[in-house]
C-alpha cells in the first residue's frame, strides 16, 4: 500500500511520473490507468488532482516551461528595443527548456502523433516569439526603420533555428557544435537572424 | 472626463507585447497618473499583476467584460 502523502507531494509525484511517461510514449501512448498503476494508486486519486489527462498534460508542460512572469521580468529589464527583448525572452525560454529536455521529447512526440490538441499546447509556447517577431517587424517597417519583410515567415525561421539549437545541444548532443554552449549558439543565431531581417541593433 | 491620463489599446496582442507597450506608455506619464489598458489576451491578467509587482506601479483595477480585459495602472514614484 502506498504511503499517505500530502496533497502537494502527491501532485508533484504524479507530475514527475506523468512527465517521464509522456516524454517516452507521447500523449496518446499513455493512459491515466498506466500513470496510476506506475504510481501504485487508483485512477480516482489522479482525477482528484487533475480533472482530465489533458489537464495533467498541460500541467506537466507548465511545470517545465518558463512562467509568464519571467517574460514580464525580461521586458521590464530590457532597453525596450526589439533585439534586447528578443534576446532576453529567448534566453529565458532556452534556460527553462534545457534544464529539462523531457519537454523537448514531449514536443517531438507531439509532432509525431499529429494530434491537434498537443500541437496547440506547443504552438502556444512559441506564441510569445512568433507574435512578437511578426508584430515588431511590421511596426519597424511602418516606421521605416526596416525594409518590409514577411514577419510570419521570419518568425518561422526564428522558431526553427532556436528549436534546432535546443535539439542539437539537449537531445542529440551533437559533437559538431561541441565548441559552443547553448547560450553562445543561441546568441550567434539571434545575431544571424537580426542581420537577415536587416535590423541594426542599438548601440549599448 | 475620463479617470485615466493615457489609454493603450493592446487588443489582439499577446505576451510580451502588451507589457512592452504598457511600459512605454507608463514612461510618458508623471508619477500618480493613470494608464488605462485594454487587452484581449487572457494571460494579461497575470502579466499585469506581475508587471506592477516588479515595477512599483499600482494596479488600481483589473476587470473583464465580454472577452476584454481592462487595467488601470497608476504610475509609482
Amino acid at each position: 500500500m502506498s504511503k499517505r502523502l500530502k496533497a502537494s507531494e502527491r501532485k508533484a509525484t504524479i507530475l514527475a511520473v506523468a512527465k517521464v511517461l509522456f516524454s517516452d510514449k507521447g500523449y496518446h501512448g499513455v493512459s491515466v490507468d498506466e500513470i496510476a498503476r506506475r504510481l501504485g494508486v487508483s485512477p480516482a486519486i489522479l482525477y482528484r488532482h487533475f480533472p482530465s489527462k489533458e489537464a495533467l498534460y498541460e500541467e506537466v508542460l507548465n511545470s517545465i516551461a518558463c512562467k509568464r512572469e519571467s517574460y514580464v521580468e525580461a521586458v521590464v529589464n530590457s532597453d525596450d528595443s526589439f533585439s534586447d527583448v528578443l534576446r532576453r525572452i529567448t534566453r529565458i525560454y532556452i534556460e527553462s527548456v534545457s534544464k529539462d529536455p523531457d519537454y523537448l521529447r514531449m514536443e517531438l512526440q507531439s509532432a509525431l502523433e499529429g494530434s491537434d490538441a498537443t500541437r496547440q499546447f506547443f504552438e502556444n509556447r512559441w506564441r510569445p516569439f512568433s507574435d512578437f517577431i511578426e508584430f515588431s517587424l511590421k511596426e519597424l517597417a511602418a516606421q521605416k526603420s526596416l525594409a518590409p519583410v514577411n514577419g510570419r515567415v521570419a518568425a518561422m525561421a526564428f522558431q526553427g533555428m532556436i528549436r534546432e539549437a535546443l535539439y542539437a545541444k539537449c537531445i542529440y548532443r551533437s559533437p559538431r557544435y561541441r565548441e559552443l554552449d547553448l547560450y553562445e549558439l543561441s546568441e550567434h543565431l539571434i545575431t544571424l537572424f537580426l542581420n537577415a531581417v536587416g535590423y541594426v541593433e542599438p548601440e549599448k | 472626463m475620463s479617470d485615466f491620463d493615457l489609454e493603450l489599446d493592446a487588443r489582439g496582442l499577446n505576451c510580451p507585447l502588451p507589457i512592452l507597450r504598457a511600459r512605454q506608455g507608463i514612461q510618458k506619464l508623471n508619477p500618480g497618473q493613470v494608464l488605462h489598458v485594454i487587452a484581449t489576451d487572457p494571460g494579461s491578467v497575470k502579466d499585469f499583476e506581475a508587471f506592477c509587482k516588479q515595477t512599483g506601479n499600482e494596479l488600481l483595477a483589473a476587470t473583464q467584460e465580454s472577452g476584454e480585459y481592462k487595467f488601470d495602472i497608476r504610475k509609482g514614484q
